[in-house]
């Protein structure tokens, strides 16, 4: 288990993380970066860094969520006089302090409405756009939600971040074909991320298995999309879990049904967005083969607490000892 | 491997520095005779054991392949860089997942942008509620 640490806060930060970060909070706030010297002298007897404020920012999001509301008001205060009121980032920061103490809907409400005024007073401010966005989001409106995203997009189309979010919110509603359209779109502004080519996989696999027989297309993109996200880092879990996933569903489908040349032409002819005819059934085996040995190797390494090895998060290395365990151990 | 290195490095630079000293004190008692062979000899051997020392001191290297790279951020999580901290005694860490903040691996803490500080406060009084255990 990793230290707490509010300059690049963990991955995932489970309550008690949460409760870590935020008891970090007075000494922090004891002692003041800046100084109170006229200008020329406190340029000399300020300590602050450019790592102060992250931290600052860090500590002011861990007390928001523990409810520790006071340190939350000192930090913004800090932040805000350090920044002046103005600051695109400042304003968010207190959007969300005051989403946070909103006690009903109908303030939430009230908070909605002074984003679309800042909105209107200056529409390039993405960062309380976003806001509006989860706003919308946390009062149900998901449907708003999108729209408002959609518009948010198209006056920034290289916005990943925004991408993802909206490929979230369609993959809620089930609307497969648009989270995966979304999720390419994350792909062409960022080709390396290998969690966004395991997220396209997953999509095209959850939405293979909207139909009964689940589709072979839909199911070897699935499967090249977590081939590449292999590629891309040598050690993903999520990438072999879903590798093997894919690999297991799409091996009876093809060994019932070999195509015949002519099937695979026709597939090839009509096809628009699945021109490439599914994987060979020996590859596809080899393919899980593989995803199961290296997901034994991880799960046999993490559990053995062996250096080097205790990066994974344990809530993905229990699913794939379980993922091993219903395959039964004959294969290892 | 480490120490062996600073090992080397010591030394070597005694070595060097007694190298220098007798090529010195040789050159101002007989300006005119040629350097004798033992200076030179300890002086070549003083440099090969500080190269090979600063050598084995240095850190190892990082992968220079990019799924190597990454499946090392997988593999052993962010690890922090020995002995770096900020003023207000935060680790340095080094690299980690840099594709994190798109929020797309499920357990992960999700888009900044769009923090839902609602739900996240919520899910803590739970677990205060449920007294406070993981």
């Amino acid at each position: 288990m990793p230290q707490p640490n509010l300059l690049t806060p963990p991955a995932s930060i489970p309550p008690a993380t949460a409760l870590a970060l935020s008891q970090k909070a007075p000494p922090i706030l004891s002692k003041s970066p800046t100084s109170s010297l006229p200008w020329p002298l406190s340029l000399l007897l300020s300590t602050e860094t450019p790592a102060t404020w992250t931290i600052h920012e860090n500590l002011f999001f861990a007390a928001l969520r523990t409810g520790d509301d006071a340190s939350a008001r000192k930090v913004l205060d800090r932040l805000t006089s350090r920044f002046g009121a103005d600051n695109e980032r400042i304003v968010t920061l207190r959007g969300v302090y005051e989403e946070a103490l909103a006690q009903n809907e109908a303030e939430l409400q009230k908070i909605f409405e002074d984003y679309e005024k800042i909105l209107r007073e200056d529409p390039t401010n993405f960062a309380v756009r976003k806001r509006r966005v989860a706003v919308l989001k946390s009062l149900g409106r998901t449907n708003d939600a999108i729209t408002a995203l959609t518009v948010l997009l198209e006056n920034s189309p290289t916005d990943a971040e925004a991408w993802a979010e909206l490929s979230d919110l369609y993959a809620r509603q089930g609307a497969w074909g648009q989270a995966v359209y979304c999720m390419e779109e994350v792909l062409l502004v960022m080709p390396n991320a290998w969690s966004a080519h395991a997220q396209v996989a997953t999509l095209h696999y959850q939405s293979a298995h909207t139909n009964s027989p689940p589709s072979v297309s839909a199911l070897s993109t699935s499967l090249r999309h977590f081939s590449r996200a292999l590629e891309l880092n040598s050690s993903y879990l999520r990438g072999f879990y879903g590798l093997k996933l894919a690999s297991k569903a799409l091996i009876p489908l093809l060994s019932d049904a070999p195509m015949s040349n002519s099937a695979k032409k026709r597939a090839a002819e009509n096809g628009d967005d699945d021109d490439v005819p599914p994987p060979k059934l020996q590859t596809v085996k080899r393919l899980e083969e593989l995803a199961t040995e290296k997901l034994a190797e991880i799960v046999r390494n993490y559990n053995a607490g062996k250096k080097g090895w205790t990066g994974y998060q344990e809530v993905e290395v229990l699913a794939a000892k379980e993922l091993l365990d219903k395959d039964g151990k004959v294969e290892r | 491997m480490a120490f062996g290195g600073a090992a080397l490095n010591i030394i070597g630079a005694l070595f060097l520095a007694h190298a220098i000293y007798s090529a010195h004190e040789h050159t101002t008692t007989f300006p005119t005779s040629p350097l004798p062979l033992d200076i030179t000899i300890e002086l070549l051997v003083s440099v090969l054991l500080l190269s090979t020392g600063i050598v084995f001191s240095s850190p190892a290297l990082k992968p220079i392949q990019w799924a190597q790279w990454s499946g090392k951020i997988s593999r052993e999580g962010q690890q922090p860089e020995a002995g770096k901290k900020t003023r207000e005694g935060e680790q340095i860490l080094g690299d980690g997942d840099m594709f994190a903040f798109l929020g797309l691996d499920g357990y992960g803490e999700g888009r900044r942008g769009f923090w839902d500080v609602r739900g996240k406060r919520k899910e803590y009084v739970g677990w205060v509620k449920a007294g406070g255990r993981a």
